[in-house]
């Protein structure tokens, strides 16, 4: 995995035997068409050599099947905020592929992600999006769980069942690995999963500028929109990791109307930064000539806290940015973007966190999360959630063309033709070198018109597509001891 | 240009993008809560601070100003849509000159050679204004019957 040659960080680490022993592939030798693992042995030396990647990732049927497993059977997926479920007994529902969890915290405070499917005959205990509640009844026959996850009752136990069912074996299952990192909470299917640290590794540096700004933290403002794209989910991670050429023509009714800054080639002014695992972000200061205001415009006492809470070198990264673009592998995205709520008022920042959630090969559904901080002044937080909502989510001006475009792509990616198509990935060949003189961890480069950030995404998706999961390890206990997280 | 000289009558004929907004009063508010599935029992499933849309006059300005750009690819080529306005019902407003018009939408949208469509269900609630000559639209709220909205973006006016 030498990483000179093209610019991508090493995957050494993400190779780790720790990514083997995902869900079985049901008998296939390896679980995959000679198709497509000849696509993908062709697809990791493409990446490396020609800077390409085989179009027809975005849109097969196959490579969904497979996904499903070998990616979002092993990552660490973005399941919920903290704020989200701030008291005892809150709960929101999440999932990781069709897979749905209940995540809670419970009586103690602490969280929790329970398989949302009762024991008994499979039901969902939740089937709302969200709520309060101490304990789940499940509707078909009244098995009765506490928000820990423990089964505590269950109708007619002694006519029924004698008293013999051992309700201790029968709690909801936890899902196999649960962690937070600074609020958000994320979730694992897969027992052996290397630790969420190791996993986001050096990107935490980076998440950190955006998580770690103020003494109260951040909280989601209402509840994400959902929304569904007839677009393969790559395209909008692939989109949020290092895109900041499409800004140009894209988003060009925003620089024309003053939404965005009055120089087409506003993204262009940043750096291109990856790290191992396929993360990566975008970081971009004003275009010349074109002062904005430090900090991303954010308010005085978060520029307090923040200088007081991070590194000098988190704080010099950070000052002169306007707009931060990021995806943290799989499909997870972060927007925090100086931008005005119409053509005629001033531009306000604002954050947030998006879910490229997979439905099939060609569809996704999009959740899109506004956050602020809690201790940001009411008068910020209104403007900030004006600028959120005026550009991106459901009706955003921004965001409405990004999704014409995916699912433009799908489209016309859905055919056989399509196969034969590699995706040009060559911008910055011969033009960029690493920037020996960044202060922050990973590959960086010194201009946001790269797309080394994408094929890093793409080696580390192609290299977890390669590898066959190995057979899960025999007598799994029938309860899994409950994932929790400490509130910490 | 005003509404006239009933209610809707004018958005009900085909209008420019720049007529839409000559229907509407300075104070626009132009809303489309976000809801969430809920038990029975919860006081509502509309979510507190967060909407799919939240336009005032500016706002909507921006909108068709970017549709007169070059580059608002969303809507070029424009959809094929109709907006289905059935069950109207007109009461006295809050203030004097004003009415609330209650009316159930049914958006429907189709875009390139792609015979799939969308269709957008909701309940509309206007607030119009009489003012001299006609009557003004000063809010609408729009009730999607959608916790998950199953168009791709809202690039149109519902």
């Amino acid at each position: 995995m030498a990483a000179a040659s093209n610019g991508t960080s090493s995957g050494a680490n993400g190779t780790s035997a720790a990514l083997h022993g995902g869900p079985a592939d049901n008998g296939a030798v390896d679980g995959l068409s000679p198709q497509l693992r000849a696509m993908l042995a062709q697809g990791k030396d493409d990446v490396r050599t020609s800077w390409t990647v085989p179009a027809k990732f975005f849109n097969d049927p196959e490579v969904h099947a497979v996904e499903r497993k070998r990616v979002f059977g092993r990552a660490w997926v973005f399941l919920a905020h903290e704020s989200e479920i701030a008291e005892p007994g809150d709960y929101v529902v999440r999932y990781i592929s069709e897979d749905q969890f209940i995540v809670t915290r419970d009586e103690a405070g602490e969280i929790r992600a329970h398989f949302n499917s009762c024991r008994h005959r499979g039901m969902q205990m939740c089937r709302t999006e969200m709520g309060n509640t101490s304990h789940y009844r499940c509707p078909y026959h009244g098995w009765t769980y506490s928000n820990k996850g423990n089964l505590v009752g269950v109708p007619a136990g002694s006519e029924a069942y004698g008293n013999k069912l051992k309700k201790s074996d029968w709690g909801l299952r936890s899902i196999p690995r649960l962690d937070t990192y600074k609020g958000l909470i994320f979730g694992s299917l897969h027992a052996d999963a290397d630790p969420l640290e190791d996993y986001l590794g050096d990107m935490r540096f980076y998440l950190d500028l955006v998580l770690d700004r103020s003494d109260a933290g951040l909280e989601v403002m209402g509840a994400p929109q959902r929304w569904v794209v007839a677009s393969n989910w790559k395209l909008g991670a692939d989109n949020f990791i290092g895109d900041a050429y499409h800004t140009m023509m894209t988003h060009r009714s925003m620089v024309e109307l003053g939404l965005a800054p009055p120089d087409p080639k506003f993204a262009l002014y940043g750096e291109h930064v990856h790290t191992e695992h396929g993360h990566g972000l975008g970081i971009i200061g004003p275009p010349p000539g074109i002062p904005l205001p430090e900090f991303i415009g954010l308010p005085e006492n978060i520029v307090e806290s923040l200088q007081r809470r991070l590194t000098p070198d988190q704080v010099e990264i950070l000052r002169p940015v306007a707009f931060l673009h990021g995806t943290v592998f799989p499909n997870l995205s972060i927007g925090n973007f100086l931008m005005s709520k119409d053509h005629v008022s001033a531009p306000s920042p604002f954050l947030t966190l998006r879910l490229w959630h997979p439905i099939s090969e060609g569809k996704m559904e999009i959740w899109s999360f506004f956050l602020v901080e809690k201790d940001a002044p009411e008068e910020f937080k209104q403007e900030s959630y004006l600028s959120y909502l005026r550009t991106f989510g459901t009706s955003g001006a921004f965001e409405q063309d990004d999704a014409e475009n995916w699912q433009s792509i799908t489209k016309a990616l859905s055919g056989e033709f399509a196969r034969g198509q590699e995706m040009n990935y060559q911008m910055g060949m011969g033009v960029h070198e690493p920037d020996q003189n960044w202060r922050g961890p990973g590959v960086a480069y010194p201009l946001d018109y790269a797309e080394a950030n994408q094929r890093n995404f793409h080696e580390y998706w192609m290299q977890l597509m390669s590898e066959a999961p190995v057979p899960p390890a025999p007598s799994a206990p029938a309860v899994t001891a409950p994932a929790k997280v400490e509130v910490k | 240009m005003t509404y006239e000289p009933e209610i809707s009558d004018r958005e009900l004929r085909e209008i420019t993008d720049r007529e839409w907004l000559d229907l509407l009063a300075e104070d626009l508010r132009y809303l489309v809560p976000l809801r969430v599935t809920r038990e029975r029992e919860a006081v509502s499933d509309v979510i507190v601070g967060m909407a799919h849309q939240d336009d005032d006059w500016d706002a909507m300005e921006m909108r068709v100003l970017r549709l007169e750009t070059e580059y608002a690819w969303a809507e070029d080529p424009p959809s094929r849509s109709r907006h289905y306005i059935t069950n109207i019902r007109v009461a006295p407003g809050d203030e004097a000159g004003e009415y609330t018009v209650k009316s159930n939408l049914l958006l429907y949208r189709t875009r390139g050679d792609n015979p799939v469509y969308d269709i957008l269900p909701g309940q509309r609630t206007d607030t119009l204004r009489r003012v001299e000559g006609g009557l003004l639209l000063a809010k609408r709220v729009v009730m999607l019957d959608h916790t998950t909205v199953m168009t791709h973006n809202l690039a149109l006016i519902m």
